[in-house]
């Protein structure tokens, strides 16, 4: 008798563990890269307060996180593990155009819903083709964000009438990511004939380079109304010291890296500062899910956010969560219906739905912020129903 | 004497070269010495281990890429300035040098020379891949004023704090001549670098000379670490362009020569800041410098087959 009762309590046990079970999603980011290590916490953020409240059908999230590197063959690597080894449902992540590029085959090969977090360039999409109907692309193409700096501009004009772009000044680093935005540049600012362009490369600091004289000297002589890098993070604070000792003063000076150096904010040759970007926490004071994202990272890693691939991230799980409730599924024809009908109000300001882009059928968001360093934090600026602060302009004289 | 009519001639050309840029484009030659002076201060180290021990140590950015970690968590901590930090670090880097070298170079010094290059690339990688463990990829950088100091000449303004490189470079150069020619050690590594089994039979400690002249050059590495982090931001693949530089200004410079690398290194500075200057050919700066080397290793092997 006692040997049937246990039989049937483990049974019980068995059926109730099946039951519950786990809902995988597999997470690629490059975890060295403060990008990737801060997008992969957000995530687990994420699933960690989505679990503590009850979970998705009545299971709970389980995120397993690989590292891809930031190469394409790590990368592509990394989904067949997650796809075949995990046995995961849908994949989450990504922040590199040529990391994703790798991942490409493989994600065609299982065709599981992907909700990607990064790759900006438009050759990801390209490859992708039009077909890729499980592919939601949440981060905005190189084109988007050159079309959304193009009217931010505008709108800046328009609204602050002390401030006058005329010439603008691209200072970009010799790679590739440098002269994509060199090559966008002169098509969006140039053909317009609205504004004069004039740029110059430069050797990055994160490829061996980091004298920045030459191309400093060229802006000089430009006199530009907007300087605009295009580099790297370990460019930020050498080309702003090379940049005050050569006493160049463009009206506004602006930096476009991935990411900026820790700690860029405590310097005194941050104030005023522009740069171009997705979120900052002084949304905090006006964005009630940035000050939610922005307190529970906080809380749970005992660190700031520093970059938008951390609450782009965090949203990538919210939607996917939010999706697979809808459609009471992950079975990927269900579950991308439902992605189609995302409305998700995200920390980034924006409430998040997927639209077509030029190649692929679901694009989620497509403008970029422009944000001003003042104070040691990051202001937004435009798009103006979202703005912190008022731009500080011209950008002050060196003393 | 013809060598000395033919050294008399290009350092008259040279001359009348710097004196026409300086009227030209003045900001090339200011920025050309202050780069080859940063080239120079790194690269002299290397020279001193290539010379002496004759190992090409492939980790010797990345020994100075942790030098400048070391000063920036020790700065951040103790509000410390790093041209302060500049002696303890030089200090805590030589001693690190000397357990390196008891570790693994030591045991690899009679071995053949890839053996050697693939340990000390090995170690190389290790410390850049630790770095970005420990610390990941963000890049780190402190914010000083005097980085900025500058002179104003009429319409031009330029940087001087890079000057300081030159200053560091001229007194590793000159201070290791008078360590070889006038201490006892000095002396004892010269004697070890041009034979080490005479230097060994006349009673000279010939691993112990080793292992003091590598952690002399990482001592030397590492107080040029402190001051790197005054001018440049910090992350774990920022050592690496400067063993290749540093490589290739020795074997210009040829093995042993120290104060060759400081000609070597204003050779290359110049020519990169020139060709920096016309904006069409900037690209051309990074290659000037591998046909620098190719000219003078060619040029060394043909007077080599004709004497």
């Amino acid at each position: 008798m006692k040997k049937a009762l246990a039989i049937v309590a483990t049974l019980l046990v068995a059926a109730s563990a099946f039951a519950q079970g786990t809902i995988k999603i597999g997470g690629i980011w490059p975890l060295s890269d403060i990008t990737g290590k801060q997008g992969s916490m957000a995530a687990q953020l994420a699933v960690a307060e989505i679990n503590a409240a009850g979970g998705v059908l009545g299971k709970q999230l389980e995120l397993v996180v690989v590292d891809d590197e930031l190469k394409a063959d790590k990368a592509a690597a990394a989904v067949e593990k997650l796809v075949t080894v995990d046995n995961v449902d849908v994949l989450v992540g990504g922040m590199g155009s040529g990391a994703e590029l790798g991942k490409i085959p493989a994600f065609k090969k299982y065709g599981k819903v992907v909700m990607s977090t990064g790759a900006a360039s438009y050759t990801v999409e390209n490859a992708l083709g039009a077909d890729a109907n499980w592919y939601f692309h949440l981060h905005p193409w190189d084109y988007n964000q050159g079309a959304s700096y193009a009217e931010g501009w505008e709108a800046i004009q328009a609204t602050y009438k002390n401030v006058k772009i005329k010439k603008i000044f691209l200072a970009y680093e010799e790679g590739a990511f440098g002269k994509a935005s060199w090559d966008a540049t002169k098509k969006l600012f140039g053909e317009t004939g609205r504004f004069i362009v004039d740029g110059a490369p430069f050797k990055s600091a994160a490829l061996g380079g980091g004298d920045y004289a030459a191309v400093l000297e060229a802006a000089k002589d430009f006199k530009p109304d907007l300087y605009l890098w295009a580099g790297y993070d370990a460019d930020a604070l050498p080309m702003l010291e090379q940049a005050k000792a050569m006493k160049f003063n463009p009206g506004i000076y602006l930096g476009a890296p991935p990411g900026w150096p820790i700690g860029f904010g405590t310097s005194k040759l941050s104030a005023n500062v522009m740069l171009y970007g997705m979120w900052a926490p002084a949304m905090n004071d006006t964005n009630k899910a940035s000050k939610k994202f922005y307190d529970g990272f906080v809380k749970k890693f005992k660190e700031e956010p520093q970059t938008y691939f951390a609450p782009l991230s965090y949203s990538a799980i919210y939607i996917l969560a939010d999706a697979i409730k809808a459609a009471g599924t992950t079975e990927t024809a269900a579950l991308i219906k439902a992605l189609e009908a995302t409305k998700y109000d995200s920390p980034l300001g924006e409430v998040v739905s997927f639209t077509k882009s030029n190649v692929i059928a679901h694009q989620g968001i497509k403008r970029q912020k422009i944000l001003q360093w003042q104070n040691g934090r990051q202001e937004v600026i435009w798009p103006l129903e979202a703005k912190t602060s008022t731009p500080v302009y011209p950008f002050p004289k060196w003393k | 004497m013809a060598m000395k009519r033919r050294t008399t001639i290009l350092v008259a050309l040279g001359l009348a070269a710097a004196v026409l840029i300086l009227f030209w484009k003045p900001t090339v030659l200011i920025y050309g010495i202050q780069q080859a002076g940063l080239y120079a201060a790194i690269a002299i180290p290397m020279g001193l281990v290539l010379g002496i021990v004759h190992i090409v140590n492939l980790a010797h950015g990345e020994f100075m890429m942790v030098a400048a970690y070391a000063t920036y968590f020790a700065c951040r901590a103790t509000g410390m300035d790093p041209l302060v930090a500049a002696l303890p670090t030089a200090a805590v880097t030589g001693l690190f040098g000397w357990i390196v070298f008891r570790l693994t170079i030591r045991k690899a010094l009679k071995a053949p020379e890839l053996n050697q290059l693939i340990l000390t690339f090995g170690l190389g990688i290790a410390l850049s891949q630790a770095v970005n463990i420990l610390f990941t990829s963000q890049t780190r950088k402190i914010s000083l004023d005097y980085v900025s100091a500058s002179v104003d000449i009429g319409e031009l303004s330029f940087g001087v704090w890079s000057f300081v490189f030159v200053a560091v470079a001229i007194l590793y150069a000159y201070g290791l001549k008078l360590f070889l020619t006038k201490t006892t050690a000095g002396k004892a590594a010269l004697a070890v670098g041009q034979n080490p089994r005479g230097a060994a039979i006349v009673g000279i400690d010939v691993d112990r000379t080793y292992g003091l002249v590598f952690a002399l050059a990482l001592a030397l590495v590492g107080a040029m670490g402190a001051l790197f982090l005054t001018k440049s931001a910090i992350f774990p693949g920022v050592g690496g362009p400067f063993t290749m530089k540093s490589f290739c200004l020795v074997a210009v410079a040829g093995i042993g020569n120290i104060p060759g690398i400081l000609g070597a290194s204003l050779l290359l500075g110049l020519a990169e800041s020139f060709l920096r200057a016309f904006r069409d050919l900037r690209g051309w700066a990074d290659i000037v410098f591998f046909v620098l080397i190719i000219v003078v290793i060619l040029g060394r092997s043909i007077k080599w087959r004709k004497s």
